[in-house]
Parts: C-alpha cells; sequence; structure tokens
C-alpha cells in the first residue's frame, strides 16, 4: 500500500522519524563539489560555484582562467563570470540576506556579486590591517562577515548595506584558532556580534566582541574544541572535541545538554545542526546524524557533499542530487506511519477505498466521524509539507472529502492552502529551481519571495504571484520596466515607450518618473523625457525633468500644475545655469515665472531686477526702483537730514523722472516724481531758513500747514504757488492750520478776504473741532445750505437754532435724525416734535 | 470664556482637523528634546491662539518668543522658528542666527515651516550660509477653524499678491487645503466657481485629486455636497461698504482679530484704569451668536429688552414670594447676566462711533456711490475729504468703491486725484497707488461701467428694507443686498445658467462642474440634482454646501450668509471658508505700501 512506501523512506533517530526526498537532480554538468569552493544561499537560494585555489586539481579540458558560476538549487545555470580579481586566494565567499554573493580575498577586499554575476561597484575594503596582515579566514552570517588575519586580529563587517570594519577586541593568542563561530548581531545581548573561537590546547572558548574577549567553557571543557556551529536561534552550540565527543552546550558556555561519543575521533568536515533538535556531521563519504538520544543515523556517500542549513531542516547538495534532510511533520507522521490508526490516516485510507469505489469508506468515516475536523485540518498540513505535486493533490483530495462530511471546518482553510502550494509549486519548479518549504515561505514572507524573483529576473512569474496573493505589483513593474531599459539598448525610444507603456498602465500611480529616472541613468534622455510626460504628480515630475535638461518644459508643467514652489525650483536652477539674458529671456515670455523672479528679486536682488528691467525695456519699472532707492538715504544713519546727501537723492529721483518720461504712459510719474524733488529741494531751504529739521519728508499740504503754523506765510504762499495748490485745498489747509494754533483773530482775518470758494464749512468745521462755539456762532450763519446749518448749530448743542434752520430746509429726516441727536433732553426732543408736526412729511418717522 | 472656539455644532467634524492641527504641533515639540525656545512669526501666533492653548505648549518645556529683527534672549540651547513660509521672515532668523554666532553662542536651530518648506526660503538660508546649521521641518497648517462654521486658511495678504504680484501662492495653498478636507470628508461632487481666482483653484483641486486621489469607494456619501469658490475681485463693492451688522460694526471700529478683540478695560465696566482686557467672540457666547449677525439697531433694542425684562424680574423677585421653580429660572437667567452686561457696554462703546456725523457722512455717501446716480456730488465728497486730510484708508476705501462702480474714473479726475492724493500724504504712497491701478480697483476708466445693469438685475438696492424682521440678505446694509452673497444664492439655488448673462459682466470666467465618481453623468444633470436628489441626506441633515471666498470675506457677508441658512425651505447648510476675514479697512490696507 501506499502509505507503507512513504514511511519505509524515514529513518527513526530516538523517538523521531526523518526524511531525505531529493528535491532535483543537478541539472549542471561536470561540477565536482570536491574541486570547488561553493556558496550556497538558504530559502533554496542559488548556489555560486568556483574552483578552489587553495587545492591542487588537474585542469581537465578547460581553461586556466577561474570562473565563477551561478547556479538556482536545480543547477540550472543563471550566469558566469571570469574570476581576474587580484588580491590573493579566495577565502571565503557567502550570499547576503538579499542575495548578494560576497566574496573575500586574501588582501581583505570584498568583491559583490549580484545575481546576473555583475560586479557590484564598489569593491569594499577591510581596511589596512587586514591588508597588511592578510586575511586567514572568514565566517559569514545574514548580512555580516568577520574575517581574522593571518597574525590573528578580528575585524567585522556588521552590516553589508552600510560597509564599514570594526576591528574587534584582540583575542590575544599565537596561533590561529582551531574553529569559529559566530552568534549574530540580534541574538546577542550588545546588540553587536560575538565571535567564538576554539583555540589550541586550551580547553575554553573564547568570545570576542568590540570591547573586550571573554573566556567560556572553563571547567566545562576538557580540551579544545576542534570544530563547532551555532544553532539558528543563537541559543546552542554544537562542538566536536579533541578526543571525538559531540557536545551540544547553551551558547554562553554555562551547561551541557548532550554529550555523546562518535565513532572518529578526526573532527568532521563539515557540521550543522537540522532543525533545532539533531546535529549532522559530515566526514568523507559518511553524515552522520545525531539526535538528543538513541542510536545515530548513518548516510552514506560516494560523492563530495554540502550541507546547508535552513530553518526546518538541512539541504544537501552533491554533484548529482539536491535532497532535502527534515523531521517527518506530526500531521504526515500520523497519516503515513506504518500501522497508524489515526483518524487522518483513516480518512486518508478512507478516500482510498471511496475511489476503489469500496463501501469501507463509509465505514472508516463513521469510525472517526467525532474527529474529522482533526483528520481534515491534519491532512491538509500534510499536504502543504509534501514536495510531491502528487501526494500534495491526494492529501488535499482527502481532506476536501472529509470536509465534505463535516459541518464545523474551516472552509478557507483548504483554499488558502492551495494558493500557498500553487505558488510552492511554481517557484519549485526547475526552471526557477527555489525549492522552498512551506516552513520556510512563511518565514521568508511572500513579498521577500517576489523581491527575489525579480532579482532573478522573473518577472512574469513575480507579477502573476502578486497578482494572485492579491498583493501591490507596483514593485514587480517598476522593477520589470528598469530591467527593460536595460536590456533593451537596441529598440529604439518609441517602440521601448510603446513596450513600457503597455505594461506600465497596469499599474494605477506608479511612478513614471522614477523609471524616467532610470532611463535617463541609461543614457536613454530621449526616452525619459518621453516617459516623464505620464508622470501625473507634478511634484516628482518636474525635478526629473529638470535633471534631464528638460528646463523649458519643466518650467512649462510647473506653471501649470499651480505649485508656485515647483516654479520656484525650476526658476532657480535656470539662473543659475544660463546666462544672465538667455535667463531673462526665457522668464520675460512666462508671465507667472516673470512675476515670481521679480517678487523675489524686489527682496533680494534689486540691481539684478534693474538689469532685468532693462533688458526687458520696462523702464518705468526701473524708475520705480530709483525712486525706491532714493528713500533708503533717509533709514541710512548716515545721512542726516540737511547733509549734502539731498544731492544723490534728489539726483536719484531726477533719474528716476527721466526714465518715466521716456513713455508716453507715464506721465503722470514723471511730473510726480519732478514736483517731489522740487518738493525736497524747497523743504531742505526752509529747513536750513528756519533750522528747523522738521520739513523734509512731510507732503506738500503738511509742508503748508507748518508754515502757517510757524507763522511763515510768505514761505506758505510760495508753496502754494510753486506747486499750483488749489484755492480749494488752500482754504482747507489755511483754516486748519490757524484753528491748530488757535489764531481766531487770523481765521477771522481770512475769512474776509474774500469770499471763500467753498463756503464757510472749513471755518465751522474747524471751530467746531478746536470746541470754540464763540467761534463756530461766527461762521455758521454764513453757510449757504440751512441743513448744513442745522446740523452745524446741533453739534454745538444750540436747539432752539437747529430747529429752525431744519424747518427752513423743510427736511423732516433731518428734524427726526437732530431729535434723536437730542435724545436725552426731553424739552429739546418736543421742540422737534412740535416743527416735525406742524410740517407733517410724508415717510419722516 | 475661551478664544478658542467651541465647535461642538459645526456641520462636520472640525473638532478633528483642530485636533489634528494641535497633535502635529506637540509632536514637533516633542521631538526636540529638553527645554526649547519657540520663536513665533507674530501674525503666525495670532492664528495659533485659536488652535492651541499657549499653557499647552508650555507643558512642553516651550518657553514662547516672537520673530523679530532683534535677536532673541533666553538661556534653552535649542531655538525652534516656527513661521509662514515668507522669504522676508527668513530675514529676521538669519540676523538672529548672525547675532549669535558673532556673540559666539552654540545653540541648535530648527526652522518649521507653515504649512510647508519652500525652494525660496530655503533659498535664502543657502544665500546666507546658514543652510547646513538649521534643521528644517513643516507644519502642515492650513486651515484654521474660526468658529462652528467659518473656516480661515489665514492668507491675509493673498489678494494683494495675486493681483498686484501676480504670485498666485495662495491659490495652490487653497486647492491643498480643500483637498486636505477632501480626504476627511470624501470628495465634494458639486463644483461652481466664478473668478480667475476660483476656476484656477478649482483646476488645481483637479489635478490634485487627479495626482493623489481621495480614495472615495469607502465612503458612502461625501459629506460636502457643493463647493462654491467666489473671487474677491467679482465683488469688490461689498467689502468696502461699511458694515452694518453687530459683528460687522465690532470689526469696523474696533477691529477683532482671530475672534476676539481689544479694548481699554474701562469700557467693558472693569476697574483696572488704563488697561487693556480682550474680549473673546464666538458662538460659545449664547447671546452673542443670537445678535452678531443681526443689524446693530435692532441689536440695540434686543439688549434694551433684555435689560429690562432682567430688572422686572428682579423687582418681582424682591416684591413678591416665588416658588421655587421660580427661583429657579430666575437664577438660570442670572447666569446669562454677564453675557448682557458686556454686549451692553460693547453696543455702547459702539454707538459712540456710529452717531458720530463723520460716519454717517460716509454711510450716506456709501449708499450714494452704491445708487451710482449723483456722480458729482460723489467726487466732490472725495476730493473734499483729501484736501481736509482724512485718514488715506477712509479715503482710498470711498476712492476704490467709486471707481469700481464706475468702472475706473476718466483720465482727467483720475490723475487730479491722484495729484491730490500725491500732495496731501506724500510722494510715497505712488507705490499704493500703483498697486491699486494694477489691481484694477482705482484706475482709468477704458469702458462703459455696468454696474446699474448688475445692481438692477440682481436688485442689489432694495427699497423699504426691514431691518428688524429682514426678509432679504441686503438688511446687513441697510438697503444693499451684497453682490457676493446674491451670486452664491443663485448658485444654491439654481447654479450659474439662470444667471449666465449676468455673470458675464463681472470680472473672470465662471465654471460649474461634477466631481469625483459623479463626473461621468452629463453636466446637465448638475442643475436639475441640485433642487432635487442630492439635496437630502438621509439622516435628515441638510446637504451642505462649502463656499470659499478667494481674497477675503466679511462678516456682513458671513451674516448674510447664515441668514440664508435660516430661511425656510433652504435645503443646505452653509459653510464658510476664506483666505482670510477682511474689512473695507484691513483689506485697503493690504494694497497699501510706503516707499521708504
Amino acid at each position: 500500500m501506499a502509505n507503507v512506501s512513504v514511511a519505509a523512506e524515514w529513518q527513526l533517530l530516538y523517538n523521531r522519524y526523518y526524511r531525505k526526498p531529493e528535491l532535483y537532480p543537478m541539472r549542471w554538468k561536470h561540477v565536482d563539489l570536491a574541486r570547488h569552493k561553493v556558496a550556497a544561499a538558504p530559502f533554496g537560494g542559488p548556489v555560486a560555484v568556483i574552483r578552489d585555489d587553495s587545492k591542487i586539481v588537474q585542469l581537465h579540458a578547460e581553461s586556466a582562467l577561474r570562473k565563477l558560476r551561478l547556479f538556482n538549487s536545480a543547477g540550472h545555470p543563471l550566469a558566469d563570470a571570469v574570476w581576474r580579481h587580484p588580491g590573493g586566494r579566495l577565502i571565503g565567499m557567502s550570499w547576503t540576506d538579499d542575495l548578494t554573493l560576497v566574496c573575500v580575498v586574501q588582501d581583505g577586499t570584498i568583491y559583490r556579486y549580484d545575481l546576473h554575476a555583475q560586479l557590484v561597484e564598489p569593491n569594499i575594503s577591510m581596511g589596512k590591517e587586514c591588508f597588511e596582515q592578510n586575511v586567514a579566514d572568514c565566517v559569514f552570517w545574514g548580512n555580516g562577515v568577520v574575517c581574522i588575519t593571518e597574525q590573528n586580529q578580528l575585524f567585522c563587517i556588521p552590516d553589508f548595506r552600510n560597509p564599514k570594519p570594526v576591528p574587534l577586541a584582540d583575542p590575544m593568542i599565537e596561533e590561529p584558532p582551531r574553529c569559529i563561530a559566530v552568534i549574530e548581531p540580534q541574538y546577542t545581548m550588545s546588540g553587536n556580534v560575538e565571535v567564538l573561537l576554539g583555540v589550541a590546547d586550551d580547553p575554553v572558548v573564547l568570545v570576542v566582541e568590540e570591547d573586550g574577549v571573554q573566556r567560556l567553557g572553563e571547567g566545562l571543557l576538557r580540551g579544545p574544541l576542534q570544530k563547532m556551529v551555532v544553532s539558528r536561534d543563537g541559543k546552542w552550540l554544537a562542538s566536536f572535541t579533541h578526543d571525538g565527543r559531540l557536545l551540544v552546550t547553551t551558547s554562553d558556555l554555562t551547561g551541557i545538554i548532550i554529550e555523546r561519543e562518535c565513532e572518529s575521533s578526526l573532527p568532521p568536515e563539515q557540521i550543522a545542526w537540522c532543525g533545532m533538535d539533531a546535529v549532522l556531521l559530515y566526514w568523507d563519504d559518511m553524515l552522520l546524524m545525531m539526535g538528543p538520544d538513541g542510536d545515530p543515523v548513518h548516510y552514506f556517500y560516494d560523492e563530495p557533499i554540502i550541507l546547508i542549513p535552513e530553518c526546518d531542516g538541512v539541504r544537501i547538495l552533491s554533484n548529482t542530487s539536491m535532497e532535502f534532510l527534515q523531521r517527518v511533520p506530526d500531521s504526515t507522521v500520523s497519516i503515513f506511519t506504518i500501522g497508524s490508526t489515526s483518524p487522518a490516516a483513516l480518512l486518508y485510507d478512507a478516500l482510498d477505498h471511496f475511489d476503489r469505489r469500496s463501501a469501507k469508506a463509509d465505514e472508516n468515516l463513521r469510525l472517526i466521524k467525532p474527529s474529522l475536523p482533526e483528520a481534515v485540518e491534519a491532512c491538509v498540513d500534510a499536504s502543504g509539507h509534501e514536495f510531491d505535486v502528487s501526494r500534495q493533490r491526494t492529501l488535499l483530495r482527502a481532506a476536501s472529502y472529509g470536509q465534505a462530511f463535516c459541518s464545523n471546518f474551516q472552509r478557507d482553510r483548504i483554499q488558502e492552502m492551495c494558493k500557498i502550494l500553487r505558488v510552492l509549486n511554481a517557484v519549485r519548479s526547475p526552471e526557477i529551481g527555489i525549492p522552498l518549504s512551506i516552513q520556510q515561505y512563511k518565514l521568508l514572507s511572500p513579498s521577500v519571495l517576489i523581491g527575489r524573483l525579480i532579482n532573478a529576473h522573473r518577472h512574469l512569474l513575480a507579477l502573476r504571484i502578486s497578482e494572485y496573493l492579491g498583493m501591490n505589483q507596483e514593485v514587480v513593474i517598476m522593477h520589470w520596466a528598469c530591467s527593460k531599459i536595460t536590456a533593451s539598448l537596441s529598440i529604439p525610444d518609441a517602440t521601448l515607450l510603446d513596450i513600457l507603456l503597455d505594461k506600465l498602465k497596469l499599474c494605477k500611480g506608479i511612478s513614471y518618473a522614477a523609471v524616467a529616472a532610470h532611463a535617463d541613468k541609461n543614457g536613454r534622455r530621449k526616452l525619459a523625457a518621453m516617459l516623464v510626460d505620464h508622470e501625473p504628480r507634478s511634484s516628482k515630475q518636474v525635478p526629473l525633468l529638470l535633471s534631464i535638461g528638460e528646463e523649458d518644459t519643466a518650467l512649462m508643467k510647473a506653471t501649470e500644475s499651480g505649485d508656485i514652489d515647483l516654479v520656484y525650483l525650476v526658476l532657480f536652477h535656470i539662473w543659475q545655469k544660463r546666462q544672465s539674458l538667455e535667463f531673462f529671456g526665457t522668464i520675460q515670455a512666462r508671465p507667472l515665472a516673470r512675476d515670481l523672479f521679480i517678487t523675489y528679486a524686489r527682496c533680494y536682488k534689486h540691481e539684478y531686477l534693474k538689469d532685468f528691467f532693462l533688458s526687458t525695456g520696462q523702464l518705468q519699472d526701473v524708475a520705480f526702483l530709483l525712486w525706491k532707492e532714493s528713500w533708503e538715504f533717509v533709514k541710512n544713519p548716515m545721512a542726516s537730514k540737511g547733509s549734502p546727501l539731498h544731492g544723490p537723492r534728489i539726483k536719484l529721483i531726477e533719474k528716476a523722472q527721466s526714465l518715466f518720461a521716456e513713455t508716453k504712459e507715464h506721465v503722470f510719474e514723471s511730473k510726480a516724481a519732478e514736483e517731489h524733488a522740487k518738493l525736497l529741494r524747497i523743504q531742505h531751504e526752509l529747513e536750513v531758513t528756519t533750522k528747523q529739521a522738521i520739513f523734509v519728508d512731510s507732503s506738500i499740504s503738511d509742508t503748508i500747514r507748518t508754515c502757517i503754523v510757524l507763522g511763515n506765510h510768505r514761505a506758505a504762499m510760495r508753496v502754494k504757488t510753486e506747486f499750483k495748490v488749489s484755492e480749494k485745498r488752500w482754504y482747507w489747509l489755511k483754516v486748519f492750520a490757524l484753528a491748530t494754533i488757535k489764531d481766531w483773530v487770523a481765521l477771522e482775518k481770512f475769512s474776509k478776504e474774500k469770499r471763500p470758494p467753498i463756503g464757510y464749512r472749513p471755518f465751522v468745521e474747524a471751530c467746531i473741532e478746536a470746541d470754540e462755539k464763540a467761534e463756530a456762532i461766527k461762521y455758521i450763519p454764513k453757510l449757504a445750505d440751512p441743513r448744513e446749518r442745522a446740523e452745524s448749530y446741533a453739534r454745538i448743542g444750540l436747539v432752539k437754532e437747529a430747529a429752525d434752520a431744519a424747518s427752513q430746509a423743510k427736511d423732516g429726516e433731518l428734524l427726526g435724525r437732530l431729535k434723536l441727536t437730542f435724545a436725552q433732553n426731553a424739552a429739546a426732543s418736543s421742540i422737534f416734535d412740535t416743527l416735525r408736526d406742524r410740517l407733517s412729511f410724508p415717510g419722516a418717522s | 470664556m475661551a478664544q478658542i472656539p467651541n465647535l461642538d455644532n459645526a456641520p462636520i467634524n472640525l473638532i478633528s482637523i483642530r485636533e489634528q492641527s494641535q497633535k502635529e504641533l506637540i509632536n514637533i515639540l516633542k521631538n526636540i528634546r529638553g527645554k526649547k525656545c519657540l520663536v513665533i512669526d507674530p501674525k503666525l501666533g495670532d492664528s495659533l491662539s485659536l488652535i492651541i492653548q499657549t499653557s499647552l505648549l508650555k507643558e512642553h518645556g516651550v518657553e514662547l518668543r516672537h520673530l523679530s529683527a532683534d535677536h532673541i534672549q533666553t538661556d534653552c540651547t535649542k531655538v525652534v522658528y516656527l513661521v509662514r513660509s515668507q522669504p522676508n521672515l527668513m530675514r529676521h532668523i538669519c540676523s538672529n542666527i548672525h547675532h549669535d554666532e558673532s556673540k559666539g553662542l552654540q545653540r541648535e536651530y530648527h526652522v518649521y515651516f507653515v504649512p510647508r518648506r519652500t525652494v525660496v526660503c530655503e533659498k535664502v538660508l543657502e544665500e546666507e550660509k546658514l543652510h547646513n546649521m538649521v534643521t528644517i521641518g513643516e507644519y502642515p497648517l492650513y486651515i484654521v477653524p474660526m468658529d462652528e462654521d467659518v473656516l480661515s486658511f489665514e492668507l491675509d495678504l493673498a489678494y494683494k499678491e495675486c493681483q498686484v504680484d501676480g504670485d498666485t501662492s495662495s491659490l495652490w495653498h487653497i486647492a491643498k487645503a480643500i483637498h486636505k478636507l477632501e480626504f476627511s470628508f470624501g470628495v465634494i461632487p458639486n463644483l461652481r466657481a466664478k473668478g480667475k481666482a476660483s476656476v484656477r483653484v478649482a483646476d488645481i483641486l483637479n489635478r490634485m485629486q487627479a495626482e493623489e486621489p481621495v480614495n472615495s469607494s469607502d465612503m458612502v456619501m461625501p459629506e460636502i455636497n457643493t463647493l462654491i469658490l467666489l473671487d474677491r475681485e467679482v465683488d469688490m463693492v461689498t467689502p468696502l461698504c461699511s458694515q452694518l451688522t453687530y459683528e460687522g460694526l465690532l470689526d469696523e471700529f474696533l477691529n477683532i482679530k482671530n475672534g476676539s478683540i481689544e479694548l481699554d478695560a474701562s469700557i467693558m465696566g472693569l476697574q483696572q484704569e488704563g488697561e487693556k482686557t480682550k474680549v473673546p467672540l464666538n458662538s460659545t457666547d449664547k447671546l452673542f451668536k443670537e445678535i452678531r449677525d443681526l443689524n446693530f439697531e435692532v441689536v440695540v433694542q434686543i439688549l434694551r429688552q433684555k435689560a429690562t425684562s432682567m430688572k422686572q424680574d428682579y423687582t418681582e423677585m424682591t416684591t413678591t414670594s416665588q416658588s421655587v421653580s421660580e427661583l429657579k429660572d430666575f437664577v438660570k437667567k442670572l447666569n446669562s447676566l454677564p453675557e448682557i452686561t458686556r454686549h451692553i457696554n460693547l453696543a455702547q462703546h459702539l454707538t459712540t462711533f456710529t452717531s458720530k456725523p463723520s460716519f454717517l457722512g460716509q454711510l450716506d455717501m456709501e449708499h450714494t456711490i452704491v445708487e451710482s446716480q449723483s456722480y458729482d456730488i460723489c467726487f466732490d465728497y472725495i476730493e473734499e475729504l483729501i484736501h481736509k486730510q482724512e485718514p488715506l484708508t477712509t479715503v482710498l476705501r470711498l476712492l476704490i468703491l467709486f471707481s469700481v462702480t464706475n468702472s475706473g474714473l476718466p483720465k482727467k479726475h483720475f490723475d487730479y486725484l491722484r495729484r491730490e492724493l500725491l500732495h496731501s500724504y506724500g510722494f510715497e504712497h505712488i507705490t499704493t497707488l500703483n498697486n491699486l491701478e494694477k489691481a484694477g480697483l482705482f484706475k482709468k476708466q477704458e469702458s462703459r461701467s455696468n454696474w446699474l445693469t448688475i445692481k438692477r438685475a440682481l436688485q442689489l438696492v432694495v427699497e423699504d428694507t426691514d431691518t428688524a424682521n429682514p426678509n432679504d440678505i441686503s438688511y446687513v446694509f441697510s438697503g444693499y443686498a451684497p453682490l457676493s452673497i446674491r451670486l452664491i444664492q443663485h448658485a444654491i439655488r439654481s447654479g450659474w445658467r439662470p444667471v449666465e448673462e449676468i455673470l458675464k459682466l463681472l470680472p473672470g470666467p465662471h465654471l460649474e462642474t461634477k466631481r469625483g465618481a459623479f463626473s461621468n453623468s452629463p453636466s446637465f444633470d448638475s442643475l436639475s440634482g441640485v433642487s432635487t436628489g442630492i439635496a437630502k441626506v438621509p439622516d435628515g441633515r441638510r446637504a451642505l454646501v462649502l463656499v470659499v471666498f478667494v481674497g477675503g470675506v466679511t462678516f456682513a457677508e458671513i451674516s448674510a450668509l447664515r441668514f440664508l441658512c435660516s430661511q425656510e425651505g433652504m435645503a443646505y447648510d452653509l459653510i464658510i471658508a476664506t483666505t482670510k476675514i477682511v474689512n473695507g479697512q484691513t483689506l485697503v490696507e493690504t494694497f497699501m505700501e510706503k516707499l521708504g
């Protein structure tokens, strides 16, 4: 029966079963692991192979030049590159978490390669000491490396994303260590890497950190360690002792968990953890698996193998095959153990009967009825752990068969598992060659898997998977577009654009600007320009247009967007890049840019602004600037009043005036500037003659007032005639000025000089404002309009007179208003009432 | 009472907007550890007073200073500048830092730009070689809720910058602010705009939606139904008229700043002689909420009634025996006493201004100008104001009103008045005149004015306005119905189509579209859709219209909108957003620029 054959391949270690299915027969040819250095990445990653230059090997029909060859886990070639690097022997190589191959050579240089065997620039150096002392050995972990020099100094790069070598403390040892292991930074207390050294002739382990060395295991160890390896979670240390024992201790070497004799006292070539509960030791042609108890399991190989530790097992790579050694999951055990009567086994059996149309199917089902959900769950779970597609299918069919008879099973469990398996099977196909187990897949996460696929240029699969899993496709399409551009040097821009757009439009909100930037980096400026045109976000589009030198388009797009900040960005860019005249020409054609330039320059680049206006022929604007500058003299403390500095100030204004005069439209401004200059001269003179610095920068009207207040009527008259001040204004100014100094006699005299051109109102108002009723009464009767008379009387509180004047005016509304003004005064309001009644105006309220 | 308004009754969740802004600011402060000196540019500080209490800032180890050219005196080694992203403010920061350098002070500088960092500002820092010394951050404050139905973008200079300098940064800011609202409340499906700037805002807003779409699928119904954008340029008449509502008058005479006024304590009946006191004015004050939008005449009457009834109740209390429940009612009424006293004091103070003959004369003249009948009387009046050297803003206000209603003045008069202005107030005002001319506010007449046609067609002047029981928005100006609000009234009721002919007479293009998920339906629907379907939101609330004034709005106009809202048969709630709350004076002042 099928069940039997499945379990027959299992080995029992202590109380657990292990299995070692073959994932792939290796597709590569002529690869002998014995002659090569090999680096294989975890999570079903790629394998890098290069001829080992520390061994003497016979060259068959091959070049003497070494070649770095990259394969996927199925031995399918990915890429290769000839190794011509100087720097001595290759000490070690390994894949980082983001699948960059790092190769450390003797002089401490680290060369990096991507998945396509392209060298990643720049090379990293481990530093001067490594260069001088030569690297003797190195140990890698996820994203870091520790190197030990021939003088036993340690250096590490904690993170390749930020490759800076850090020296570790000096372990003070004479001889090279027997073995090295590291505890990854994420599992140490300090957060820095800890290096464990097994030293010769000393029964301790040295723990080297950045700031110190500790000795661990004193009293615990009976001799030096030959080989060691730290478990995946950094908690346990498996080591091989000098006397042929396997020792499992805590990683701080405080307690021994397991101690077992091995059959050999020679140290094994490789040692690795298989999951968390078994350790593998490999000697030439024998692989020994040790568990916590019970007999070890032996596997024999007649060819060299490489152990690749995974989170849930170990992949075993040999010249001909890739195997996966893992503990058989519990669900699988419950179904397939020989003689199992677990509900899951019976359910699986029931399906078999059902397929053969045997009534026993029903019998089985009835037997397990109460625990059917667990049985279904076990089948679903077991299917997930299978690499064999037909067995996955059978298990899922069993689950689905069982599910039909149980009402309370989570229905989407099966569907979910199918989804995962479809993805897993897709990436496990030999062409892709990523043999992820379900546990690895979950740990790796789908988005990282997609990242790895696009890195390997498997865009279509990545796209399908992300679509299938409902993930954002932007990353995939973006990467595809960039790779496409890099790879399509021979395709003309327009054709390539169509190809790209066709795919880019699949994803809403994708950044066209980013793709365009890539195109530009690849020297395809025209394509970049075409692409960036499709970018809807101006804030991304405009800076890119600038970087590819499309300033005019950038200016246009920025203007369209309405985002002033972008316009300024372009403006400053062009300003810096172009000659003044060319710059002026560019912005003159764009009103918004021009206005913004003027606004900015007005504050900070006055002289430059003048150049601009001159170049564009806006003479009046230059004039305004000059005129404005003339006031700067006032602010300047050096320009004390009455000093000769008035000369330059007036000259500036006159220059402004002549510029205004250049255009017909600015006659008014020209006149005004002329008058201003004249005024300043007169004011200057006045200050000299009166010895009072109170004239400069007051207005013409104020100058006249000041003159009158000072009693200098001749000067006032002179200003009046010089500036052709109208009689109207003159009267207001003089009346108010006289009222200010309370020269009522002069005021009266002035009123009688001739009939005032605007009547007597200024006199009345000036007196009322000065609160001189007696004076006001002199002029009120002379007011021509009875309404004005009434209001004026009212303002100085003469009720009777006000009422009389109002009735003369025959204005009911006015009466009403006056009444309101006198609201508090009962006698007064009655006067208005009687008057209004007498008039009885309609509409008066 | 707090100056920060209570927003509980807002038609949309404005509290969350304010809390978000609070949180962002606190986070900025938290991220800079230890004691720090927070230097705020004063105008921004004013806006922030509506967002966050100073005490809350102090809790985060902040020493507060105002930004000025003078150097900062503080013991803190960390200085945090919080400034609007205006290049001229960079000057102050630079001189501050240079001063510290010259004194050998080692300090850590952070500059947070509101609402975002800009190339221009960084350019200034760069030219002063300071950009490596400061850490730059952003504080994305785009909207400040002024009251439960009023939002401000706090862009004082927006109108001037657009019209005179051609700097349209404010339009992007407005679009961004609306877009931010859309992220909270859904894409606004209907849009109407009038005026060049408004149409541009609509355009930028649509671009933003295309670039960074609001995910509308998870929102069943957008909370805001219609967006109406209106340029100040379309109606420059209204803001120049003296506002006659209570709140409007308070603003005209006492200058409401960020929802409060500052006046002598003695006016408020407080003892501290000579000291200033701050009176918050927002809808948290129940009485103020009741009377703020009424014509001032009516307010005086209402206050009198309230006082009298209070007095009566008090007399009854003391003379007759009362039941416990009557006592309770009385005490409840007593609680409103401080509010009544406050507003009686304010109203009394206002009357000292409103009863002045000069004010009455000005009102009279405004009406004459709006009526647009007697050109000569208006011209003479303004000429006389200039001759008497009345305050320049007062003169310009009338002059602009005069020029706008006549679409400019004949060249002879234009030049004459300009000359008289320069003679009376000084030649430094040439720039102000130049600004006004560029903005088209005071200019040479080039075409016949169509103000009369507009006035007649939209019934802007209403005879016999009953200010006590108004039936039209004209009550806010005692007989003049603000043009801006008339337009909005039409926009809400029936869309632009019926008034298209009149819109063409006003400056700038107009636009009416559907947006978001609704954009595919034919535009014809937009008209009928308003009066039917979407107007009602299922839960019985009224649909919401966001009215945005690009270039400022006056309190009187806000009052008029609230009045519209309160009318029976009105299917919408309104929420008002503006670049800044303005009045004639503050608006004119933005254009004033002295040389020197």
